[in-house]
């Protein structure tokens, strides 16, 4: 469990130092147990920061969203840094983005949170719908304890846990300036949901799966905008010369979507989690994903975004990579 | 408006009549959300969720509408998609998801006149149903409307303990109704009565809610204000609040198709994204997040009630309930209320 005096004091440190120009963290949302990200210019603003187990989203995201809109005559670029809260998912992100130049690592403050597991949105709201007020969710042996206008509830970790969590590999952040608390004991990484079973199936039986998600995705894209390693400049689903993908929504052009965006991410693919978290209609992308990470695995010995020095996936060779798969 | 009453074993009795006539469309369950899908039986509706995910304009106003397809090159012609002109039905809308076709009637229905839209809407029967429970961002009753309103219905249901309320609003409802008065029967003044609390109820449990009060005038003073540019920093461009949205309506149109033959689509589109504005010189008039998140609330609380004298949200909450990093419209529209301004 974060300390939340201590994250509160380190943050308005960073916030205080001349060269940083915001930090991006979490604080309480609207309603329920909606959180909302929250971006600090000042000291007296981290007041509302918080770090609990409903803080699932990746805020890596938000270093590649700034907008650099042209300069007015005289005016100059601010060069500051950015601050910004990671869990250790979150930190592979920001080490893919650092190694592919998305970012600069001295551009960037990072404020490191050892973690053991966020909830899943859709579970606790599932588990409690209606909640408009909660005062706070902690983590005790084995159990969330949350309190809910005055009455406490223990639900086991595992009925809440979001899926990803459990097949994570770095829940202490792998990069940062400063760590909020100590490290956790990592887990043992399981394997993704039922990926197992679906890989027993046969070709035909896969295909008819993911047929049957594809075919009601909405295209609103959320999964890339959410995905802090989608952040090419023009994504191939938005180009018109050529037209890579047409704008019919269709069981066709879905699958093409869905699965050029999987490939993208292949040896990039950090397994955040939020592509299938933020989907409204539920694709379970997570599985693709993770297939994707476990063949990367299996034939380069590779891990996105462990290491900060390690050159991408693609963008190294070394003689003794696999070559059955070339015709 | 007359009240009758159905008892609940019957309900199926009456889908399965109304679907043999007519395209029945009802919320289903798949992938643990609801959504609205063409109904053979009525087993295969589900009707504990209180909204479907997406939002019913679907059927009346598709995702993807084919307009017209064409052969191209000298001797190439030009052949129109028909209008449908099946009869259709929706069943347990929710009276928030109907009164958008009112909203929406402004936009395909006004100017200019939208054959698809028009047809399928003249066509369709809207059968509502209360809703007993709202959710918790639930704010209809912002808008003057009720989870029990038959305002925009043409048949309301309202679940009773044992039976099913149905209220009959129009004619269109009436002649539905025509074949299957063998199902129904006169409501009592207690049933009546207890239809009257369920509302009520739900009423009572509505916790939100927007302060419309002088909002329009009020946004013309803040274009520049500093609020927009504050809440779109946290938004990361999605689509989500758009394509769920039941008042959305903006659409992008795109030919497709091979050398040969092609077709000109109409699809959904976002004001969300920033290829919904990228002029074709490359010049982009909404160049920022704050741009659009502006625009968003801009065109649904300013220029439509300027327009067509309604606010384009219905409160259904779809935006709120869905938004990956808790943009909540109605927080928005209460900071601009409480900003104040010279």
């Amino acid at each position: 469990m974060v300390d939340q005096k201590l994250l509160v004091e380190e943050v308005k440190k960073i916030v205080s130092q001349e060269d940083v120009k915001y930090v991006i963290g979490y604080k309480k949302g609207t309603y329920g147990f909606a959180i909302s990200p929250a971006f600090a210019y000042s000291p007296e603003y981290v007041d509302k920061f918080i770090f609990n187990p409903l803080c699932k989203k990746n805020l890596a995201v938000y270093p590649i969203l700034e907008e650099k809109l042209p300069l007015k005559k005289g005016e100059k670029a601010d060069t500051r840094k950015i601050g910004v809260i990671v869990k250790g998912c979150d930190s592979r992100a920001l080490n893919q983005i650092i190694q592919e130049k998305g970012q600069k690592r001295e551009n960037l403050v990072i404020i490191g949170i050892p973690c053991t597991g966020v909830i899943d949105q859709k579970k606790i709201i599932s588990k409690f719908p209606n909640v408009t007020d909660y005062t706070d969710i902690e983590e005790k042996n084995g159990n969330y304890k949350i309190s809910i206008n005055g009455e406490v509830h223990n639900i086991p970790k595992e009925e809440l846990l979001a899926d990803f969590c459990t097949s994570c590999v770095a829940p202490n952040p792998v990069i940062y300036d400063i760590l909020i608390g100590d490290e956790v004991e990592p887990w043992e990484p399981q394997e993704h949901n039922n990926l197992k079973e679906l890989n027993e199936k046969t070709i035909e039986e896969k295909w008819a799966y993911w047929e049957e998600h594809f075919q009601r995705c909405i295209r609103c894209y959320a999964c890339r905008e959410a995905c802090p390693l989608c952040y090419c400049k023009e994504c191939m689903a938005d180009m018109l010369t050529p037209q890579w993908i047409r704008r019919s929504v269709n069981l066709s052009e879905n699958t093409a979507w869905n699965i050029m965006r999987a490939y993208h991410l292949a040896g990039r693919c950090v397994g955040c989690g939020e592509c299938e978290s933020v989907c409204p209609v539920n694709i379970p992308l997570m599985e693709l994903n993770k297939q994707i990470e476990n063949d990367v695995k299996e034939m380069f010995n590779y891990t996105a975004g462990m290491d900060v020095d390690e050159k991408p996936l693609f963008g190294m060779f070394r003689p003794d990579d696999p070559e059955e798969f070339i015709l | 408006m007359e009240s009758l009453v159905l008892s609940k074993n019957k309900l199926p009795e009456l889908i399965n009549k109304i679907s043999s006539e007519h395209i029945l469309y009802g919320p289903t369950e798949e992938n643990n959300y609801s959504s609205f899908k063409q109904i053979l039986n009525f087993d295969e509706m589900n009707l504990s969720y209180l909204l479907s995910r997406v939002s019913p304009k679907s059927i009346l106003f598709k995702q993807t509408e084919t307009l017209f397809k064409f052969i191209p090159g000298r001797k190439g012609s030009v052949k129109s998609s028909e209008i449908p002109e099946e009869k259709s039905v929706i069943f347990a809308i929710r009276p928030c998801d109907a009164r958008s076709f009112s909203i929406l009637d402004g936009v395909f229905n006004g100017d200019y006149e939208d054959p698809f839209y028009i047809s399928k809407r003249k066509n369709t029967v809207l059968i509502g149903l209360t809703c007993n429970k709202p959710e918790q961002n639930c704010f209809c009753t912002t808008f003057d409307d009720s989870p029990g309103s038959s305002k925009n219905l043409d048949i309301l249901l309202t679940e009773l303990n044992n039976n099913y309320l149905v209220e009959v609003v129009t004619e269109k409802g009436n002649n539905l109704l025509k074949n299957m008065r063998s199902l129904l029967k006169e409501a009592s003044k207690e049933e009546i009565q207890e239809r009257k609390e369920i509302e009520e109820h739900a009423i009572s449990t509505i916790n939100r809610k927007m302060n419309l009060e002088g909002i329009v005038p009020k946004l013309d003073k803040m274009f520049d204000h500093e609020l927009w540019h504050n809440t779109a920093f946290k938004c990361i461009g999605c689509g989500i609040c758009t394509f769920l949205c039941p008042t959305c309506h903006c659409f992008d149109m795109q030919d497709e198709g091979t050398l040969k033959e092609g077709a000109r689509i109409r699809v959904w589109d976002s004001c969300m994204y920033p290829e919904y504005t990228h002029h074709a010189s490359g010049h982009n008039p909404r160049p920022a997040r704050m741009n659009r998140v502006r625009n968003r609330v801009y065109h649904k609380f300013s220029y439509f009630p300027k327009n067509e004298d309604v606010t384009a949200c219905t409160g259904c909450a779809r935006c709120i309930d869905y938004c990956p990093v808790n943009i909540d419209i109605i927080d928005v529209i209460d900071k601009v209320g409480a900003i104040l301004i010279e």
